[in-house]
């Protein structure tokens, strides 16, 4: 494939590190922006386009989808751990008052591998009917023992007392480096089960006119849901016609709702056996204990450095906790410390008999981080190094090096750090000991163009002067809307409000999932371009009316028109009355990330906190955070900031609340809803801040980068260095409780 | 450690049934109270239903409206699933997270922990009420404004819980409106704004105050 390209000189890179890169731009995309770009919308503050919606409790969700008739779905499920299912009886529950329809997910005689493992799907006129009939499903297992603790696993390292992985390093030369270092230190570090508790549970609504079907769903793949859902029908024998798939607004997902699942498939087929609309939606437990989670984790470090700080060698070992199968349990370390160091990691999946990991905000990397940056943390505190001073010195990414001094002078680093660790500061009531910590950020992110079939993006301008921008892909919260509509309105020269936006129709053009933080790097250069090339088409038509050349015309403030040009600017609405009964539209071209290297190939970022630590009660409390966090060069600034506090906020939760506690006895987890499982909360809330810095990376025409997974990467991590630094004793196992903080306490007594 | 015997049979029993039906036993008892208020109200004369659907009229944003309910029946599944004013959420289920807060005579309540019954005879107030006629409430307004929200799944509840508090405090201080939102919880993490939201509704000319 040959497409003719230009070389183009831009300017890359931030603040006063901007450098001249010359990229390979495909002929026909849209000029690229650069470090030197001026805007008048991209960068702004404009509203989030759809906030009304939202604050209004108009905007309809899955959930919120009615139709007359429609029909409710519930699933079935199995109440043990493991074994075989025996028995599924489901006649006396499909002649039950209301009931129209069953359907089998689970066959006698196969698996049981979890509680909550599906078995069947009923369909009833409401709630209430199909809970009297699942009363009179009968199932009969043939139990096997189970275990849902992975260090219950025969295969899982022994520990000592204190939680530390006791079985000898396997050799190797890194050894000798380490026991010869000038300084180095070991630590065994662990993590519990999150669950992603996206606000909206999984589920959809399913219509089949015909052979014709319509589904709304819960999902941040919109296009990979539509193709699941076909192939499983067909495999099935219901062969549908046609299947569209509607996710306009999405309540969460953060990683957990890429997959049809299993309610995905049972509601199509519960609609189609009903004969009518069956709305499916999971409820809370089901949702902590069917929908996947962060597994736990399990990693040891040993790492050594010269006495300057100089990191040199960075040995690790980690464990995952998943489900029934092997998969998703790595932890991610941060590389940019120990790029140039000697270095060995293995790692190894624990299985155990519950529901299994799916990728969650920044899968495996929140895990290593924070075992990573409290690592780091001790290590420095054995050489006598400021930990600021030890990033600095070990920390490869120019961007973040610049972060870290910005971000210190902000917080106040040096006052706000217990030069006393364990002790009270100054002036406080020593039942309270304060301290402050900080850790890094990183993801990729780049974005990219959809490989053998691109994404896409529509542009349309009516003659009535309505902008519309269409995607298939889905705005699970991160902004994209609102993105679009302010590419939209740079490129034509109009305000953001003034663009309608179209999201989560899989009849519009086709986008990528809304994962690893790549919907917006992947989609901005095509939404741009699609208004970009609509752009060009409107001007053909004012130039040959105003009589100049379309590369006169110019689109700003509202107005159409040519300096050069004998006749008066136009308003967009008297430009636009020049457009026929079909509207303008355009078909935008994600063309592949330029050739060439990036100012950088992701995202940086860092985050500092402040924590204080009551001795009498070991809770942690949150006093201050900051976030410097970059994503390219950044479209919708007020959005872009919600998600770096979002993710902050999540860390919070991450760090002190979240775990999920399983009964050993019954397998089945002990707080699966929101009394007991804790997440952050207004109560807890402490000021926070965030600076987004602008990067121009010079990879596609917009230089956006995704920012939905690094800021998440960082502050769990930051609270626990600040928690060591109150206390003087490092807290090793995520959450950070109170039980676990006066354990800490009284060990440093001892 | 104690398992279950292997090759044992185990009935499977409805989880969702059993929690449903506990947790109706509890709130009826609890609702006892307000159900006696409510009767009050009417003239002291409590009505008594059997179990199927009966039709009740409830007063929801003003208007008057017929709803066929169950006993069992909550306010949040009467008026999503009847009335379609879907602004409240079900999220929880079980008043662990203020998603489906509505206002009965002017108190915020978890509606899926009140039974549609209990409100009969009550002035109910949803969040759509805040945007009725074209008019938008200034705190819908700072909403927007302040961006205080992302996927927007907590939203009405957080904006019916804020409204609570303007309400009842005019002026809140800050740890005021982290005390009084704090039944609601966000999972996207957007509490700082929502906060900055309420305040700036409090310190507007038109802002929510009583
Ligand atoms: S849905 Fe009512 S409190 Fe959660
Ligand atoms: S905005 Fe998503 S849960 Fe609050």
């Amino acid at each position: 494939m040959t497409t003719p390209r230009q070389e183009i000189e831009l300017a890359v890179g931030f603040g006063k590190h901007i450098e001249k890169r010359k990229v390979d731009v495909p002929d026909g995309d849209a000029p690229p922006w650069d470090a030197n770009s001026k805007f008048t919308v991209v960068g702004t503050d404009a509203d989030r386009v759809d906030g009304l919606a939202k604050a209004s409790g108009r905007a309809k969700y899955t959930y919120d989808i009615n139709f007359p008739g429609m029909l409710y779905g519930v699933i079935v499920r199995a109440t043990i751990a493991k074994g075989k299912l025996d028995v599924l009886e489901v006649d006396e529950a499909r002649k039950m008052p209301g009931i129209a329809a069953v359907v089998l997910l689970k066959e006698v005689g196969n698996k049981v591998r979890f509680v909550g493992d599906p078995l069947c799907a009923i369909a009833g006129t409401n709630l209430d009917v199909i809970r009297d009939a699942m009363e009179k499903v009968r199932a009969q297992y043939t139990t096997e023992e189970h275990n849902v603790d992975f260090l219950q696993n025969p295969e899982a390292p022994v520990l000592d007392g204190d939680g530390n992985l006791i079985d000898a390093w396997p050799e190797h030369e890194i050894g000798g480096v380490i026991a010869g270092a000038e300084a180095s230190h070991e630590g065994t570090y662990r993590t519990e089960v999150q669950t992603h508790s996206s606000l909206e549970t999984h589920g959809a609504v399913a219509r089949w006119q015909g052979d014709d079907l319509e589904i709304w769903m819960s999902t941040q793949a919109t296009f990979g849901v539509r193709g699941e859902l076909a192939r499983a029908l067909d495999e099935k024998g219901h062969k549908p016609a046609s299947v569209s798939l509607h996710a306009e607004f999405v309540g969460g997902g953060f990683g957990s709702k890429f997959s049809a699942g299993v309610e995905g498939l049972a509601v199509c087929l519960l609609a189609r056996e009903a004969k009518a609309p069956v709305k499916l939606m999971l409820d809370r437990f089901e949702e902590h204990t069917c929908t996947g989670n962060r597994p736990s984790s399990l990693m040891q470090i040993r790492a050594a450095a010269k006495k300057d700080g100089t990191l040199v060698a960075w040995d690790t070992r980690s464990f995952g906790g998943v489900g029934f199968a092997p998969g998703g349990g790595g932890v991610t370390f941060p590389q940019h410390y120990i790029a140039e160091v000697q270095k060995r990691g293995a790692h190894k999946d624990l299985v155990c008999d519950t529901d299994p990991p799916r990728p969650m905000r920044a899968p495996t990397w929140p895990q290593g981080y924070f075992g990573g940056e409290l690592f780091l943390d001790e290590l420095a505190g054995k050489i006598g190094i400021d930990p600021l001073e030890f990033r600095l010195k070990n920390d490869g990414q120019v961007i973040r090096q610049e972060q870290w001094r910005m971000g210190a002078g902000k917080f106040g680093w040096l006052q706000a750090r217990n030069p006393k660790p364990g002790s009270p500061r100054d002036g406080d009531d020593p039942r309270y000991l304060r301290g402050a910590g900080l850790a890094s950020a990183r993801w990729g992110g780049m974005g990219n163009h959809g490989g053998r079939t691109p994404h896409g993006c529509t542009c349309r301008i009516h003659a009535d002067g309505k902008v519309e921008t269409r995607s298939g892909a889905q705005d699970i919260g991160t902004g994209l809307k609102t993105a679009m509509a302010m590419l939209t309105a740079e490129e034509l020269g109009l305000a953001a409000g003034a663009i309608s936006v179209f999201v989560g129709h899989t009849a519009d053009p086709s986008g990528p999932a809304a994962g690893g933080s790549t919907t917006t790097p992947s989609l901005a250069p095509v939404i741009r371009h699609a208004a970009w090339l609509a752009r060009q088409e409107l001007a053909k038509i004012v130039a040959q009316h105003l009589g100049c050349k379309p590369e006169e015309v110019t689109f700003a403030g509202g107005k159409v028109g040519a300096e050069a040009a004998a006749k008066p600017m136009l308003s967009w609405a008297d430009a636009c009355k020049l457009i026929g009964p079909n509207p303008i539209e355009t078909r935008g071209t994600r063309f592949p990330n330029y050739k060439g290297e990036a100012f950088n190939n992701g995202v940086c970022g860092c985050q500092f906190a402040e924590v204080r630590i009551d001795t009498w009660t070991g809770q942690v409390k949150v006093l201050r955070m900051l976030a410097i966090q970059d994503c390219g060069i950044v479209i919708a600034k007020k959005l872009a900031e919600s998600q770096v506090l979002g993710a902050m906020i999540q860390g919070i939760s991450y760090a002190l609340h979240e775990q999920r506690l399983m009964d050993k006895r019954s397998g089945r987890m002990l707080n699966g809803d929101f009394l007991r499982y804790k997440i952050t909360g207004p109560a807890d809330m402490p000021p926070m801040e965030c600076i987004m810095m602008s990067v121009a990376n010079g990879h596609t025409n917009t230089s956006s980068v995704g920012l939905g997974e690094p800021p998440s990467v960082a502050a769990p991590a930051a609270i626990a260095n600040a928690v060591y630094n109150a206390i003087g004793v490092p807290v090793r196992h995520l959450p950070i409780t109170p039980d676990k903080v006066l354990q800490a306490l009284a060990a440093r007594r001892a | 450690m104690t398992k279950p015997p292997p090759d044992q049979p185990q009935e499977a029993f409805s989880r969702r049934s059993f929690l449903k039906g506990a947790s109706v036993a509890t709130i009826a008892g609890t609702a006892a109270t307000a159900a006696a208020t409510a009767a009050t109200a009417t003239q002291g004369k409590p009505e008594t239903f059997g179990p199927g659907t009966h039709e009740i009229q409830l007063k929801v944003n003003g208007q008057n409206k017929l709803v066929k309910v169950e006993t069992r029946t909550t306010l949040l599944d009467a008026l999503r699933d009847q009335m379609d004013l879907t602004g409240a959420k079900k999220i929880c289920d079980r008043g662990a997270c203020g998603g489906c807060t509505v206002h009965l005579d002017g108190q915020p309540i978890n509606s899926c922990l009140t039974l549609a019954m209990d409100a009969i005879g009550g002035e109910i107030t949803t969040v759509e009420s805040l945007t009725e006629g074209g008019k938008v409430h200034p705190l819908v307004q700072n909403f927007v404004h302040c961006d205080a929200m992302q996927c927007g799944f907590c939203t009405p509840g957080m904006v019916m819980s804020s409204l609570a508090c303007l309400q009842q405090r005019g002026k809140p201080t800050r740890e005021q409106i982290q005390h009084d939102l704090s039944g609601n919880i966000c999972r996207c993490g957007t509490y700082g704004r929502i906060f900055e939201a309420v305040e700036r509704t409090a310190q507007g000319a038109q802002g929510g105050g009583k």
